[in-house]
């Protein structure tokens, strides 16, 4: 449902952005509810604590002309409002329903500037009334809907600064971009100030020329660092819809399970958290289907039926630390053992600590049944993976019977460099824009053999053109004459290199090496395209120099 | 001398409404004060006497709208000034309490800007009236 003939219709981001936390609070303190009922306690508190916010979405909602929104929110209320009451019947079908309808608020209001469809929310509505009519307390009246309009409660945000604005992401993203084409422009000046240099010598002019030269750099320097920085976000942006899933694994898995996250305050970067969800997601389904114990078994073990399972983020000296603990049974590492020696590892000599790590290897991290989440979700490996390619580390501690816990460590800002993205033996490369002059379409004829190197005229000048495959040691043999070379720059040197395809420039977050794969001569970081592939960032001076040498 | 007016409600989109609906026609150059719950905006209410207007939200935290009228009117603050009571699909019983306390007039959301204009149209002639009297 569009509100575009809505008069507020330019207001819809306003809209997501003010009503979509609310709409998660209401969801998580759903969930809670669940639990607590469960557990015995009538949780009245936290029933009273989402009719302030469920009457602003619905006020919102209505006045943005966004219908299943506004249903929803309103079909909640009437809920709550009977739940409220005293020998309301409280049980699963009702906890399921708020669950449902907290989901699913999140849901529309998520997808608000997307079309909705309003099935899902008649659906709801439908399973709402059908409670509420079969429900031995409801009047024919209906529920009291004046005792949500009064109860109100304080809520955070209220103080928020006026100094404050809201700003679209993708405006940080295109500042980027042109913060990233002035540095480019930078390089070209920079360069060019050199050249002049070479050619009329020193003198007072080009003194002050290399003075602003090197002014602008400090200038964008700065704002890079700015820039950075605004593009922090808390990272309850992520962790918002965590115990609505953890809560779906944990009823797929029969477990008790109650979700305590800390320091949802932490900011890092929001290309980091929008790369984080993933592997989170599955340490903390992880923990459910495999770490926590049936709750039977936790009895007999001594333990409280209900798991506890804890997420915590923590500003660590310039880094940011995310755990994921439990108090299950820790990691099993006969079955561990077991496996691995299955796949040929020799395990004989390993200390409990080398047979933990041995959980991030690809092959051994799949657990033994498969979970509701498993699906869709990623093994340790994969999730080991992506968190080495934000320039993170992920460790784990585990003992038997007392639980696991994986530690996360990662960087709060990210470097970001404009790339020309390249494909070489289809593997992808990112050659950083800074270093690239120019890309050229390869004619075979244009290129000469000279003592055993490719030259070709360019630009007036006589330059050495190498095949990519050879200078990255992909090993396979050239099947066909590559089609295009990119001309690389640094300082004066400058080289083509032959690649397969030529993808497109992109802002790719440069990620630090895995220390366990050595560096490799020619390459100076990692990063994850789009697609979610990773792919290498050429170091293009030490590929200049090392051809110097070789000459 | 331009007219001000006053928006009690905590919600931030509602404020960028009403500044949307304040920017047009005859109302843009208008001042607006905007106040986020109960007990600001009757801070508010308190530090501007020569109002036009007053739009004041039933549901907020920190003194509901309900509260910010039965205090203004028990304590005789400004009397002279308009206070709108504005609801959320709500019973017919709260906008009659409402006017009991002391509301001039209340506006249901989901409202549109037509609304606010015809009910500032009022309330100026209701201070032309009185200045003339
Ligand atoms: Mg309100």
């Amino acid at each position: 449902m569009k509100a575009g003939e809505n008069p507020f219709g330019d207001l819809l981001q306003d809209y997501i952005v003010e009503s979509l936390p609310l709409a998660e609070q209401v969801g998580d303190a759903f969930v809670e509810l669940e639990r607590r009922w469960r557990a015995g306690d009538p949780g009245d508190q936290v029933l009273a604590s989402v009719t302030g916010s469920l009457h602003t979405i619905k006020g919102n909602s209505a006045m943005m002309g966004l219908t299943p929104m506004r249903d929803v929110a309103h079909a909640l209320e009437d809920l709550c409002g009977y739940l409220a009451r005293a020998g309301a019947s409280r049980g699963d079908e009702a906890a399921a329903l708020l669950v449902t309808g907290g989901g699913l608020l999140v849901d529309l209001i998520g997808s608000a500037s997307a079309d909705t469809e309003p099935g899902a929310a008649d659906q709801f509505m439908a399973r709402v009334l059908g409670f509420l009519g079969v429900a031995p307390e409801a009047s024919a009246a209906g529920p009291d809907r004046r005792q949500a309009e009064r109860r109100t409660q304080p809520r955070a945000g209220d103080t928020e600064a006026a100094s404050v604005v809201r700003v679209d992401f993708r405006r940080l993203d295109a500042m980027l971009e042109v913060l990233g084409e002035g540095i480019i422009q930078h390089s070209a000046l920079a360069e060019l100030y050199r050249r002049l240099l070479r050619r009329v010598g020193a003198c007072e002019e080009l003194g002050e020329l290399d003075q602003t030269v090197l002014s602008l750099q400090k200038t964008l320097s700065r704002l890079e660092s700015t820039l950075m920085e605004t593009r922090l976000l808390p990272v309850s942006t992520v962790f918002g819809r965590f115990p609505r899933m953890v809560r779906d694994v944990a009823h797929a898995e029969g477990k008790r399970v109650r979700l305590e996250v800390t320091g949802g305050d932490t900011s890092l970067d929001k290309a980091v958290l929008d790369r984080l969800g993933e592997p989170l997601l599955h340490l903390l389904s992880n923990a459910v289907a495999h770490g926590l114990e049936l709750p039977g078994d936790r009895v007999r073990a001594g333990k409280p039926a209900e798991g506890l399972l804890r997420l915590q983020a923590a500003a660590v000296s310039g880094r940011v630390a995310i755990r994921v603990s439990d108090d299950g049974r820790g990691l099993d590492q006969t079955a561990i053992r077991a496996k691995a020696e299955a796949l040929g590892v020799d395990t004989r000599a390993a200390d409990t600590a080398q047979l933990h790590q041995l959980v991030f290897v690809a092959g051994l991290s799949t657990a033994d049944r498969v979970t509701t989440l498993a699906g869709r979700g990623m093994g340790l490996d994969v999730a080991a993976n992506v968190i080495h390619a934000l320039g993170g580390t992920i460790e784990v501690e585990s003992r038997p019977g007392q639980g696991s816990a994986f530690t996360l460590s990662l960087p709060v800002t990210l470097a970001i460099v404009r790339s020309l993205i390249v494909e070489v033996d289809r593997e992808r490369y990112a050659v950083p824009l800074s270093h690239v002059a120019e890309t050229v379409r390869a004619e075979p004829e244009t290129i000469r053999q000279i003592n055993n190197q490719g030259v070709t005229q360019w630009r007036g000048d006589l330059i050495h053109v190498a095949d990519a495959g050879a200078v990255l040691g992909t090993g396979k043999p050239c099947e066909a004459p590559r089609p295009f070379y990119v001309v690389m720059t640094a300082g004066a040197r400058r080289r083509g290199l032959l690649v397969d395809r030529l993808i497109g420039h992109q802002d790719i977050v440069v990620k630090g090496l895995d220390p366990a794969l050595g560096r490799p001569a020619v390459v100076s970081g990692t990063t994850i395209l789009g697609d979610g592939r990773v792919a290498c960032i050429l170091d293009v001076v030490r590929i200049l120099e090392g051809a110097a040498h070789g000459n | 001398m331009s007219e001000s007016f006053l928006v009690i409600d905590d919600s931030k989109l509602l404020h960028q409404m009403y500044r949307l609906i304040f920017s047009q026609g005859d109302l843009a150059g208008s001042t607006i004060h905007y106040a986020t719950n109960g007990r600001e905006g009757y801070g508010l209410l308190a530090a501007h006497p020569d109002l036009t207007l007053v739009f004041l939200d039933l549901n907020m935290p920190e003194m509901n709208g309900l509260e910010v009228l039965a205090r203004a009117r028990a304590e005789r603050l400004h009397s002279h000034v308009p206070i709108v009571l504005v609801t959320t699909e709500s019973s017919e019983d709260d906008e009659a309490r409402g006017l009991a306390v002391g509301a001039w007039d209340y506006l249901r959301k989901p409202f549109q800007p037509a609304d606010i204009q015809r009910l500032v149209r009022r309330a100026r002639e209701l201070r032309r009236g009185r200045g003339a009297a």
